[in-house]
């Protein structure tokens, strides 16, 4: 589609910046092709700053000053009704301190662990099995992405209600005449459970992301890699996996920051208090549990929300780091 | 098009200083005073606790009566969900937004009333407590701190739901339910035997108020701390200890929540349940097996008194409109609104004389009358075993550690110490 000279010419001139517009003031001549020129103004000085402004005020007020309101906090001993005083690194001193920091810091850990790899390996898989073009095809995408876009409260409740000792899960078990599992008892288990949500929530969600980067897979790879005999498995780590590589960089890092700000799952699960004696508490969970309600110690939870802060930083660094490291 | 740096500093920090004012949390202005005296006018903000789904039309007739009583005055009723109450309430707070009449449990109260934002009712408003019972209008005083700080509304107590067809196969007498606790020890322990632990008697672990039916003493006398690692204490946990290593507590009971329980009792996977008048209606509905076997007696109690819980009204001390807030206040809490309220749902006034009106006192042949009655006459002698003081936080402590005396991992007496130990250092900083 061409643009009218008129349009052309101003865009030229806002490219090339002031050198390449009439200077100030200069009479407004008719154009080459007889139409009045309309005059452009390029250096209206702060109108960058008019569209800048909104997206400055809304990261301003929505992102950088809570940021930096809660490591204020956190050197404070406020509370959600009282103006705090400044009391230094105690809340640091006394995170260390907490037994149910380090069961937090211990379950976020193990939740990032046990949740990462599944979630970079499966969705890969699954987006292989869904990228072929077949009749039908369609419906089973949509299906595999449902849980994505189900609310979590809702599939929350569902598993609850699945993996109950009375629930669908347990009669099956039961009907084979084994005992019944204690998912939602035991505390081990119970983080497990919560785990697998995250896993079956998440898959369709990384799936679309792989389906995007096989796509741009050439298909001349297969094709030569098949010619020279590889089959279906040497072909998926010497072609796929090396053409997915970033993707995979891109799914973990993602993945690793989620799994360890984990709440609403394991929330759901293990009650508000953080499944039996509170031992499947996540560090997320603890800054609910102690800094909010009319009560809540906001500077203490403020301390936990800066070490989950450095931590996830550092998570994504170290993945930064190792793809660049990949890549050279 | 290019912008001087200075200029470009001086944008940006215009800019966020906007941003600064506009998210500024506004800091409580805690000059507020404890009188009420003035015209009755303005627009009075109301809050209340998930009532708008059930009893709009009630509220809406109160309003309206009271504006048609106070010519000049407005109600502007609000509305909140059950779910996160008290994280809104602390947001309106710290806000600067809390509204002038607030419905509020003393546990909400606590904390507001010393942040310097509920109001002194002794002060601005003591020439109503006649109209009160006793033990409600007393209901939100707040240790360490003179004065009442909220109007009380109403009271609820509920008696024990139990599952006679479970009682039966266990070879317990139907007729003859617990009422001790002793009795429920002994009866849970012989149901668990007789069915091999897969019928439990109860479905979550002992909360606050289940201590204080115990006959435990739950604070010291000057309300500086709490005092439930006493004996008695120590003794209720290891008898639910015994329970808990016999299946005669649902196997989930250390996370399950009230929801939880009730699912269960109606799975019939739990033989005895708390509830009211509404879990029957909901049992009659969606459990219509169970509810032909239900059996409805007095909670257990060892101190022959039954838990009551209460529900308050309390006014912003922050308030532009104090005498119209205090009146409405009043208002929605006087006899004859309570009355009328009480009509609606089964709750019980907490205005003097109401519990002897025929509708609390006389039968009407329904099971759901039954319950009303039976809970009007306890709800007499009833005490509110939950301190005021008691906040979520301490619930969830107290919860888990009960929690760590079950599984085996503490003592119930180190258990009880450190709950109490956290409660109290919470305690000194609410």
């Amino acid at each position: 589609m061409s643009e009218s000279p008129v349009t052309d010419r101003a865009t030229a001139a806002a490219v090339a910046g002031p050198a390449a517009s009439p200077a100030k003031g200069a009479a407004a001549g008719p154009a080459p092709g007889g139409r009045p020129h309309r005059k452009v103004r390029t250096h209206l000085p702060g109108t960058p700053w008019l569209f800048l402004g909104p997206g400055l005020l809304i990261v301003g007020g929505f992102s950088l000053y809570p940021f930096v309101t809660t490591v204020v906090d956190s050197f404070t001993d406020r509370r959600t009704l009282v103006e705090g005083q400044y009391v230094g690194g105690a809340n640091y001193q006394e995170l260390i301190h907490d037994d149910k920091f380090w069961t937090g810091l211990r379950n976020s850990l193990l939740y990032m662990v046990g949740v990462v790899p599944l979630l970079v390996i499966l969705p890969l898989l699954l987006a292989m099995l869904v990228a072929r073009k077949i009749p039908g095809i369609a419906f089973f995408r949509s299906a595999f992405y449902t849980p994505v876009v189900a609310s979590v409260v809702v599939v929350g409740l569902i598993w609850v209600w699945l993996l109950d000792d009375r629930g669908l899960v347990n009669s099956m078990v039961t009907g084979l005449g084994l005992d019944r599992i204690p998912f939602l008892s035991d505390s081990t288990l119970l983080l497990v459970s919560a785990m697998l949500v995250t896993v079956w929530k998440g898959l369709g969600y990384y799936m679309i992301i792989y389906l995007a980067a096989l796509a741009n897979v050439p298909r001349e790879l297969h094709e030569a890699a098949a010619v020279d005999g590889a089959g279906a498995v040497r072909r998926f780590f010497t072609v796929t996996v090396p053409a997915v590589r970033s993707t995979m960089v891109l799914v973990g890092a993602l993945s690793s920051v989620a799994a360890f700000k984990v709440f609403s799952e394991v929330y759901l699960m293990a009650g508000p208090g953080g499944g039996p004696g509170g031992d499947d508490t996540t560090l997320v969970m603890l800054v609910k549990q102690t800094g909010t309600g009319l009560s809540g110690r906001v500077g203490y939870a403020s301390a936990i929300s800066v070490v989950v802060f450095v931590i996830t930083l550092g998570l994504m660094l170290l993945v930064l780091r190792a793809n660049r490291k990949e890549d050279s | 098009m290019r912008m001087s740096r200075r200029r470009a500093v001086a944008a940006t920090a215009v800019a966020l200083s906007s941003v600064l004012v506009l998210t500024a949390c506004g800091s409580s202005d805690e000059g507020g005073s404890d009188s009420a005296e003035g015209k009755i006018e303005g627009t009075v903000d109301f809050q209340t606790w998930n009532l708008k789904t059930g009893f709009k039309g009630y509220f809406e007739k109160l309003i309206d009566d009271f504006e048609d009583k106070y010519p000049g005055t407005k109600v502007n009723w609000i509305d909140q969900p059950a779910e996160g109450y008290a994280d809104k309430l602390s947001s309106d707070a710290a806000a600067g937004n809390l509204p002038d009449v607030v419905n509020v449990s003393p546990d909400l109260v606590h904390p507001l009333a010393k942040a310097g934002l509920a109001m002194n009712l002794e002060k601005a408003a003591g020439k109503y407590r006649g109209e009160y019972l006793e033990g409600a209008w007393k209901s939100h005083e707040l240790p360490g701190m003179d004065g009442v700080y909220a109007f009380p509304w109403y009271l609820n107590t509920g008696p024990m739901f139990y599952n006679k067809g479970l009682f039966k196969d266990a070879g317990l007498d139907p007729e003859k339910p617990p009422k001790t606790y002793d009795e429920l020890f002994d009866a849970a322990l012989e149901m668990a035997d007789e069915s091999k632990g897969k019928i439990a008697m109860l479905g979550g672990i002992p909360a606050v108020e289940d201590f204080g039916r115990y006959g435990v003493k739950l604070m010291k006398e000057d309300g500086s701390g709490f005092s439930f690692n006493e004996p008695k204490g120590v003794e209720l946990v290891t008898q639910y200890k015994k329970l808990f290593d016999a299946g005669a507590l649902d196997s989930q009971a250390l996370t399950n929540q009230a929801e939880a329980t009730g699912r269960k009792f109606k799975q019939q996977s739990v033989a005895m349940n708390p509830g009211g008048a509404l879990d029957l209606e909901k049992y009659k509905k969606e459990a219509p097996s169970l509810y032909k076997n239900i059996g409805i007696t007095p909670a257990v109690s060892n101190t022959g008194k039954d838990n009551m819980y209460v529900m308050g009204v309390m006014v912003n001390k922050q308030s532009d409109v104090k005498p119209a807030a205090v009146a409405f206040a009043h208002f929605v809490t006087n006899a004859e609104n309570q009355m009328g309220f009480a009509k609606e749902v089964t709750i019980f006034p907490s205005t003097k004389g109401s519990l002897d009106d025929p509708f609390f006192t006389k039968e009407d042949g329904t099971d759901e009358g039954r319950v009303k009655v039976a809970s009007a006459k306890a709800i007499k002698t009833a005490v509110n075993y939950t301190p005021a003081v008691f906040s979520e936080q301490m619930k969830v402590v107290l919860r888990n550690e009960v929690a760590k005396a079950m599984q085996g991992k503490k003592s119930p007496k180190e258990a009880l110490d450190a709950a109490v130990a956290e409660c109290d250092k919470l305690l000194k900083t609410a």
